[in-house]
């Protein structure tokens, strides 16, 4: 699957996206506050609650693969001593369970970007963050998920292009200089035609952007993203 | 109506506009730059089917780009309807849609509704508006309730298809397709063919820039050749076609 918006019907799906954003911001909150094995066995319910809301499943989080290495690594590495005992555990489970946020952070967020339009995305932003910074936050998130997929093309078909002429015989070290020089080129050529295509339709920092209204269905994700945000202050302040 | 009155494009070391992405090869050289137009003079009128042919390197994607302000020539003027691209570039984006030769370069965002209302919404139009554009477009490529789809897992001729949708949507006048068959296989070139038939029928006017014009001449009111970034042939298709394979341009089989 991709880091990509896919269309349906699913409750996520309807509900609007500023409430959505709230329960991401309550969630991330939540998840710093609350670091203990119990608190994150609620806050995992909670994550798959919210991608299985956006009609979602564990293929969806294929997309954030890349992440996996970093935070696989990250316990052994903070676990590692140059000396005697060579490895704590204690340090290595608390950078698991600080690597274990990250990834339900990130489940909640597969269930965003599955359910809402980049434009409404954008839509939510300009209109809670007023003025020239909030049309320069909606753009940028537009541009990244709109580019991230295809830089993410343009790095496989490099690495394709690497493998189809023998080049998995190379050291990996040969192969990744290959693959990341050969993807930034295309990436900023991708740049350019990408700008030059915004150019021909006429692109605008305050476009028409679509409706947004909160209906019924957002009272109880309004409260849910209010609740975990209240409960992540009560903790900090306890 | 466009008019295109003694354009030069450069780029490179001595050119003044912005014409990096000259699309299909190299120009002429020179010592003040590489020359990818010279001295180019031409009127499109409104309703008219022309064809815009040469080799690669001729020219015809730098001069076709400075019909809607996305190369800036320069030395000569471009007008579109009687107003100057340089001094309306809105309204020369507006009236000047364009394809390009690759339509994932042009294509915006994740779903083929969002991307087609992408210009539209550029523009700041109502959203009743928005939406009417859109499902004409739609309609007008053959693609009607197809909003929802994704990008990524449409063919390359419906691709082709949402990218002239996505240019349709803003109403221009004039419909620019930059090597629109490039990558298509018979059944989607037929298709793309079909639907830049009856655009024309109904009133749109059609450019296409083409090294092939195998699918295209049938539709053609004129064809102009480029060599080296020179008119080399300005005539109707009968006339034009005894002298388009000396600028390496493919044409149908008598």
């Amino acid at each position: 699957m991709t880091l990509a918006y896919v269309p349906g019907d699913s409750l996520a799906h309807r509900l609007d996206p500023r409430s959505k954003l709230l329960v991401q911001a309550g969630f991330a909150a939540a998840a710093y506050a609350y670091t203990t094995p119990r608190g994150l066995a609620v806050l995992t319910l909670l994550a798959v609650g919210c991608l299985r809301l956006a009609g979602g499943g564990p293929r969806d989080l294929w997309g954030y693969r890349f992440a996996a290495p970093v935070l696989v690594i990250a316990p052994l590495v903070a676990g590692a001593t140059l000396g005697t005992p060579w490895f704590r555990l204690d340090r290595a489970a608390d950078t698991a369970l600080a690597s274990y946020r990250v990834l339900l952070i990130l489940v909640v967020a597969a269930g965003y970007v599955r359910s809402t339009p980049v434009r409404d995305s954008r839509a939510a932003i300009q209109r809670t963050v007023p003025g020239k910074p909030g049309q320069f936050l909606g753009v940028g998130v537009g541009l990244v998920f709109r580019f991230l997929p295809l830089l993410k093309r343009d790095l496989l078909t490099a690495r394709e292009a690497v493998r189809a002429r023998g080049g998995e015989a190379l050291p990996v070290r040969h192969r990744m200089r290959l693959v990341a020089v050969a993807g930034i080129n295309r990436a900023f050529s991708r740049a350019d035609r990408l700008g030059t295509a915004l150019n021909a339709r006429c692109f605008a920092w305050n476009p028409t952007l679509p409706p947004l209204a909160l209906g019924r269905e957002d009272y109880p994700a309004l409260a849910v993203g209010g609740g975990l945000l209240l409960a992540a202050v009560v903790a900090v302040i306890a | 109506m466009i008019d295109v009155d003694g354009v030069t494009c450069r780029y490179g070391e001595g050119g003044g506009g912005d014409n990096e992405d000259i699309g299909d090869g190299d120009g002429s050289g020179g010592s003040r730059g590489t020359t990818a137009v010279d001295d180019v003079s031409l009127t499109v009128p409104d309703g008219e089917f022309l064809v815009v042919a040469g080799a690669n390197g001729s020219g015809k994607t730098t001069l076709v780009r400075t019909f809607n302000g996305l190369a800036t020539p320069d030395s000569g003027t471009v007008t579109v309807n009687g107003t100057a691209v340089a001094a309306d570039l809105v309204a020369a984006r507006t009236a000047v849609g364009m394809v390009f030769q690759d339509p994932r370069d042009q294509l915006v965002a994740s779903t083929v509704g969002a991307d087609i209302a992408f210009g539209p919404e550029n523009l700041g139009l109502a959203h009743a508006e928005i939406d009417r554009r859109v499902a004409d477009a739609l309609a007008a490529v053959n693609m009607t309730g197809r909003e929802d789809d994704r990008v990524e897992t449409l063919s390359g001729g419906e691709r082709e298809r949402v990218a002239i949708a996505g240019a349709l949507a803003m109403d221009p006048d004039h419909l620019v397709l930059d090597e629109p068959f490039t990558g298509l296989d018979e059944p989607a070139r037929r298709s793309v063919v079909d639907r830049l038939r009856a655009l024309h029928r109904e009133g749109t006017s059609v450019v296409i820039v083409t090294h092939d014009l195998r699918d295209v001449l049938g539709l053609a009111d004129r064809v102009v050749g480029l060599s080296n970034g020179r008119v080399a042939v300005d005539a109707a298709p009968a006339d034009a076609v005894a002298e388009l394979p000396a600028l390496d341009v493919r044409v149908p089989r008598k």
